[in-house]
């Protein structure tokens, strides 16, 4: 299939990038590393009359030390995460997460910041960055912006970017090795059926966030309460926290796994994560 | 693919199929509804910029209201034609009055066809949920419900092949 015609825009700035965003509002699209953007083009279901290619904007791609953690640019490529030495040391549930995404293709040319910003509800970063309470910085006209990641998730696909806002970089904390990403994929096309992150604090404090069961990502408050106060849990407190993986989520059903599926595997993957985190410790 | 959606709505089922039958009420709830327009007594025809955030096609199409048992039950049955395929179905509707709050209960059988169809989508159902939902929470705030109380929920779709 050959998408609808468009036009076409390669922006060397990000300044550049914003005033073509705020000409055209929502009928332009922004191309990272077009994984998703462009197979839905070629399906028309995504018909947009303009594209903004953000490849050659300087400075998006990069993985920094920054404070106590890392600044990753938006245009970081899911392969560039994963082998990332400094990551897989000081943060690695992100190098962990990036490993389970697609395929090799798909990892080599698909950018995080793209991912992110389509919110794919069955797309593994959300998890990550949810579990790791990271922070966006958005740019548009009227400067820049942090989000936190928990109010960055709207909704199905929707995320707290404007049409005319760029997400520019992804920062999050440097962590110990008790973390754990456990996902059951859709074996064909590798999206998460359920993907839940977890991330063990210092003091054994827990942040877990669950991906592919509803209709955006989420982090799971009433898991990470049940196990409060516990820097040591028993594998049966595990058991009885992880119980609570979807409560209050309204969990999606299509052809590969109805709802009830999903939240199961919400609560197997939540337990299995929490075990080999805490057991990491 | 089999579409199924509840939503709980706390007015007297009269007004809740009144409202879904009122034009007005249509064009002002249905997502993406650019422009809707009675065409004899029981069918509209409709033009739709339909979908989620980026992923949006245009659709022109008509819907019938058949089977009218007003307060009780109603079949639509609606066609359209986008640049991405063609949808047609029916659709069967059914409130229940539970109490002072009215249930519906919406089971649609839908045929889509052209590119859509041709490789389906992952994420088809999530959105008829969504688009379902939102229609639901509008006719709501319409009738003066409380919005948060209407609900809608259990989107099964069952698509074609699934490519991701």
């Amino acid at each position: 299939m050959y998408p609808a015609p468009f036009e076409y825009h390669r922006p060397a700035t990000l300044d550049e990038t914003i005033a073509l965003l705020v000409q055209h509002g929502d009928e332009a699209k922004l191309l990272a590393g077009g994984h998703s953007l462009i197979p839905a083009m070629k399906l028309r279901l995504a018909v947009p009359r303009f594209i903004v290619d953000i490849g050659r904007v300087a400075d998006l791609s990069y993985i920094r030390e920054r404070g106590d953690g890392f600044a990753i640019g938006a245009m970081t490529t899911h392969y560039a995460v994963e082998s990332s030495r400094m990551l897989r040391e000081r943060c690695p549930l992100l190098p962990e997460t990036a490993a389970h995404i697609g395929d090799v293709q798909v990892r080599n040319r698909g950018t995080i910041g793209g991912s992110l910003a389509h919110a794919d509800p069955a797309s593994d970063w959300p998890a990550a960055i949810l579990a790791l309470d990271a922070e966006l910085e958005i740019a548009g006209p009227k400067g820049r912006r942090t989000v936190r990641a928990e109010a960055f998730f709207v909704d199905l696909l929707q995320t707290a970017l404007a049409s005319d806002e760029v997400l520019c970089e992804i920062r999050v904390p440097a962590s110990s090795r008790s973390v754990a990403y456990e996902k059951t994929e859709q074996k064909a096309s590798g999206f998460a059926l359920a993907g839940v992150a977890v991330v063990v604090g210092n003091l054994g404090e827990v942040r877990v966030g669950i991906t592919g069961v509803g209709p955006k990502a989420y982090r799971a408050n009433a898991v990470e309460s049940a196990l409060r106060g516990q820097a040591a849990p028993t594998a049966e407190a595990i058991a009885r926290a992880a119980r609570h993986a979807a409560n209050g989520v309204d969990a999606l059903g299509d052809i590969h796994a109805t709802p009830e599926f999903r939240v199961h595997l919400a609560e197997i993957n939540t337990q299995r994560a929490l075990t080999r985190a805490f057991n990491a410790r | 693919m089999k579409i199924s959606a509840s939503a709980a709505v706390v007015a007297p089922r009269e007004r809740l199929f009144e409202a879904l039958n009122n034009g007005d009420v249509l064009q002002r709830c249905i997502p993406g509804c650019e422009e809707l327009t009675a065409e004899g007594s029981d069918t509209y025809r409709v033009r739709l910029k339909l979908g989620v955030a980026g992923l949006t096609g245009q659709y022109a199409g008509k819907v019938t209201y058949q089977h009218l048992q007003p307060p009780e039950s109603f079949t639509l049955a609606f066609e359209g034609k986008g640049k991405t395929g063609f949808v047609r179905g029916t659709a069967a509707v059914r409130i229940a009055d539970d109490q002072g709050t009215a249930r519906v209960d919406c089971d649609a059988d839908v045929q889509v066809g052209g590119a859509i169809a041709a490789v389906g989508s992952r994420l088809m159902a999530a959105v008829a949920r969504k688009l379902t939902q939102d229609f639901f929470r509008c006719v709501a705030r319409e009738i003066g419900a409380d919005p948060d109380a209407a609900s809608a929920a259990d989107a099964a779709g069952q698509g074609p092949l699934d490519r991701g």
